[in-house]
């Protein structure tokens, strides 16, 4: 993305975390402790939570717009809607929305007597800023920016009544604005400089941005004056926590070993081993939240050699040995993908008779694609040159495990005679790679609510970076059927034809091998036994602790 | 030198007298040294699997006959991967001390013999390198020249270079001042003949102690950087890389980072104590 990135200081300070581990591990053994959440709430206290995510290089969820920033927002910015436990949508800073006849105009009613937290009452004109904040190019957003993309304009009918006049019909309006990267912040804030609202944005959520000591920690104080809960779900008035001290713990041993040392309380990005460990635990309790929108998968760039060759992209995935993988590295706590879209999602269409691992197949397509030589490391060479994939990975976005699937896949591919070439970066020297176009391969997340995410995803428009530089067509897949298929299914409210125009739009990225996909988006948390009532919003799956207290 | 040399050499004796296992361990670590050379030379002759071969379903097995070192998250033989991994872990370790070593000759000598003002200016470039740790230099050195085996070998050479610029430089200073030097220079010897015949011998005998002192913590410094993440790229059976893969796994896999932990250990212990060895032999001589 454009806005400047600040790569964390990794490493240094888990060199000294792995020798803490093992002090740690060595002294917890047993422990005990009562794992009763029953009883009444309590106020007070502090909770530590610690995050393996990137650390966010603003705290805006608008600018840019990815799941680190969804993460820490989450405690401090709401969106007009939500969804229940049921998938549908929910009041939450909107009260009631209505849309019209040819579905280009919605009328959204506000809630009133709220306030944001800089004492700025939250209205129509608010929202209206919102919008137009993360639309507008100097914001450089990404996921926002294509959420609200068909929107035209915004208008403040009176002070709590809002009109949105749209392009097209969006049958995933609700669904867009449902989410932390189009949250509601205070219109005054947002006037600042984008540097100072990075730092401390401005919103209407149960906790307010403190402190951020960089590459530290975040804190986060109650918000005293907190009104507006979503329609379902949430307990009136304040939070009962004083304070959430958000740390940045990179390196997964360490922050599993705070887990158990009882120096932090939550923990996200969580290990398999861990995951698995803390199922015989009265000690650690496990959430396990998988996000909704787009499976992980691995994503086959198809705008240039070897990949625009369909031959060689089914090749790849033929060759590639998952299963095997997945069940020991993950431990059972991740079940195999065959759809590009999460299991969360109800339109979410598998074929896995696409997915066998047939290496006898791929060395037949490859052949029949004209790789047929192979020099003396075994690769396969073509007019003199060899079968190279790069393969980007963000080691912020993919836990050791995913990494070790992925040296996997680069062994059970060299049989065919693939050579990957697996590049570890930091998350910035990622996004560079991939504005670059310097990939054939790469695993990128993209969390959005409901379907649509097919239409980022898989849209020829997708190809063209937002504002933020940023580009979600990473297949590079420009299909005009797919394009139409999709562009139709985005303004059909009709759920039996939206469901047949996804269907058909999922066949054409499985059965064009564009996409590899592996699991859902794994999103589990470790959390200790002293702290009640952590859940995860049924949108985006992030965490909240609104409802979280802390016994001793 | 020759003045503490003599009186050195009577000591002798007396200290392998208090440390009767010197010797030994200077034995030990002289095997040691070959058995990892070895390795790094010939690995398929000690190594019974072929160290990328990946098998899932032998995945975290602990030590055992079939697997001496136990297997890691692949189901690959941790020892075949050690043995294996000699070779890239000794040839950085090897080819950044050379490195560092030829490019502290250069700045060395010039700075011993190219005159008052050359010695000013190397000496206080030298001094600002000093005051960066030198792993930190080397991760400035690879922040600016991208990740991978090259930049690490000649980061961590460009790291050691200013320490040992700095002995060499001494050594020049004071050959160049010694009697021999001067009557050398009395009888009409070229420049080149006096530099090449009689000051670089008598100052270069350190350097190799130091070198082969040098070696170990270089061999520490690369694995170091693979454990950063910023070597060897995977799947390379490098032994720092290894290490980092491993300590994800401590509490339930812990021969995932021993072995390749020892390695390293063995690597930097062999070079120090045979370093120390050759140390006192160039002294008493």
């Amino acid at each position: 993305m454009s806005f400047p990135f600040r790569t964390p200081a990794r490493g240094v300070p888990a060199a000294a975390g792995a020798v803490a581990a093992v002090v740690l591990l060595a002294g917890c053994s047993g422990g005990g402790g009562s794992s009763d959440n029953g009883g009444e709430p309590v106020s007070g206290g502090n909770l530590v939570y610690a995050t393996g995510d990137a650390e966010p290089t603003c705290l805006d969820p608008h600018v840019g717009g990815n799941y680190p920033q969804a993460l820490i927002s989450s405690q401090y910015l709401e969106p007009l809607v939500s969804r229940n436990s049921d998938g549908e949508t929910i009041p939450w800073l909107a009260s009631s929305w209505e849309q019209s006849e040819d579905g280009l105009s919605w009328t959204f009613t506000l809630r009133e007597g709220v306030k944001f937290t800089d004492g700025t009452p939250l209205d129509a004109e608010a929202v209206k800023a919102n919008i137009e904040h993360a639309q507008d190019p100097a914001t450089a957003s990404s996921t926002g920016y294509l959420a609200l993309r068909k929107i035209k304009s915004a208008e403040a009918v009176d002070t709590q009544t809002l009109k949105l006049t749209l392009s097209s019909p969006d049958s995933a309006l609700l669904e867009s604005l449902s989410m932390p990267w189009v949250a509601i912040q205070s219109p005054k804030a947002l006037e600042r400089s984008q540097e100072e609202n990075c730092a401390a944005p401005v919103g209407t959520g149960p906790f307010v941005v403190d402190k951020w000591v960089k590459q530290e920690s975040v804190t986060m104080v109650r918000n005293e004056d907190y009104s507006a809960p979503p329609a379902e779900g949430w307990h009136a008035g304040p939070a009962y926590l004083d304070s959430i001290t958000w740390r940045f713990i990179p390196e997964s041993a360490t922050r599993y070993a705070a887990l158990q040392a009882g120096e932090v309380q939550v923990i996200d990005n969580a290990q398999p081993d861990t995951v698995k460990a803390a199922e015989g635990s009265d000690v650690i309790k496990h959430l396990d939240a998988p996000r909704p929108g787009a499976s992980n998968r691995l994503e086959l760039n198809s705008s240039k050699a070897p990949f625009d060759d369909p031959k060689v992209r089914e090749a790849f995935v033929r060759s590639v040995n998952v299963n095997d993988g997945v069940s020991t590295l993950f431990f059972g706590t991740a079940k195999r993908s065959y759809s590009p879209l999460s299991s969360v999602e109800p339109l979410a269409y598998s074929d896995q008779s696409l997915f066998g691992y047939d290496l006898e197949e791929a060395n037949r397509l490859l052949d029949e694609a004209g790789w047929t030589a192979r020099d003396s490391a075994g690769y396969r060479v073509k007019d003199g040159k060899r079968l190279t994939l790069q393969f980007p990975v963000s080691t912020n976005q993919s836990i050791p495990a995913e990494q070790s699937l992925f040296e996997q896949f680069q062994a059970t591919a060299k049989e065919a005679g693939f050579e990957v070439k697996l590049n570890l970066l930091d998350l910035s020297s990622w996004y560079g790679a991939l504005a670059e176009n310097n990939y054939n391969l790469v695993s990128a997340p993209y969390t959005k609510v409901g379907p649509d995410v097919l239409r980022i995803l898989f849209h020829s428009d997708s190809t063209k970076p937002a504002p933020s530089g940023y580009f979600a067509n990473l297949s590079q897949v420009k299909s005009d059927e797919l394009d139409e298929l999709l562009t139709k299914a985005s303004e059909t409210s009709e759920p039996a034809e939206r469901e047949r125009l996804y269907e058909e739009a999922q066949k054409i990225v499985l059965e064009g091998y564009y996409i590899l996909p592996l699991y859902d988006q794994q999103n589990h948390f470790l959390y200790r036994s002293e702290v009640s009532g952590v859940k995860a919003l049924p949108t985006v799956s992030t965490p909240t602790f609104h409802d979280a207290w802390l016994t001793n | 030198m020759s003045i503490f040399s003599s009186r050195r050499s009577h000591r002798d004796p007396a200290l392998a007298a208090r440390f009767p296992g010197l010797r030994g361990l200077e034995i030990a670590a002289a095997a040691a040294a070959l058995f990892l050379v070895f390795a790094a030379c010939f690995p398929t002759l000690l190594a019974p699997f072929d160290p990328l071969a990946i098998n899932p379903a032998d995945a975290f097995q602990a030590p055992s006959a079939a697997h001496w070192f136990g297997t890691d998250e692949s189901g690959r033989d941790i020892y075949s991967r050690v043995v294996h991994g000699a070779r890239p872990s000794l040839l950085i370790g090897a080819a950044a001390t050379a490195i560092g070593l030829g490019l502290a000759l250069l700045l060395g000598t010039a700075a011993g013999l190219g005159g008052r003002w050359l010695d000013f200016g190397i000496g206080r470039i030298l001094e600002v390198l000093f005051a960066l740790p030198g792993l930190l230099l080397a991760l400035v050195f690879i922040a600016i020249a991208g990740p991978g085996i090259t930049t690490s070998v000649v980061a961590v050479g460009l790291s050691t270079a200013p320490g040992y610029a700095r002995i060499i430089r001494g050594q020049i200073a004071q050959v160049r001042s010694s009697p021999m030097v001067e009557a050398a220079v009395v009888l009409g010897r070229s420049p080149a003949r006096v530099l090449g015949r009689h000051i670089l011998p008598n100052a270069l005998a350190p350097v190799f102690v130091l070198g082969t002192l040098g070696l170990g913590q270089a061999v520490v410094w690369a694995s170091s950087l693979s454990f950063l993440g910023l070597g060897a790229p995977p799947p390379a059976a490098e032994w720092g890389a290894m290490l980092a893969a491993g300590r994800t796994y401590l509490g339930t896999a812990w021969w995932m980072t021993l072995f390749p932990g020892l390695a390293i250990v063995l690597a930097a212990a062999c070079s120090t104590v045979l370093g120390r060895a050759l140390q006192r032999r160039a002294v008493s001589r």
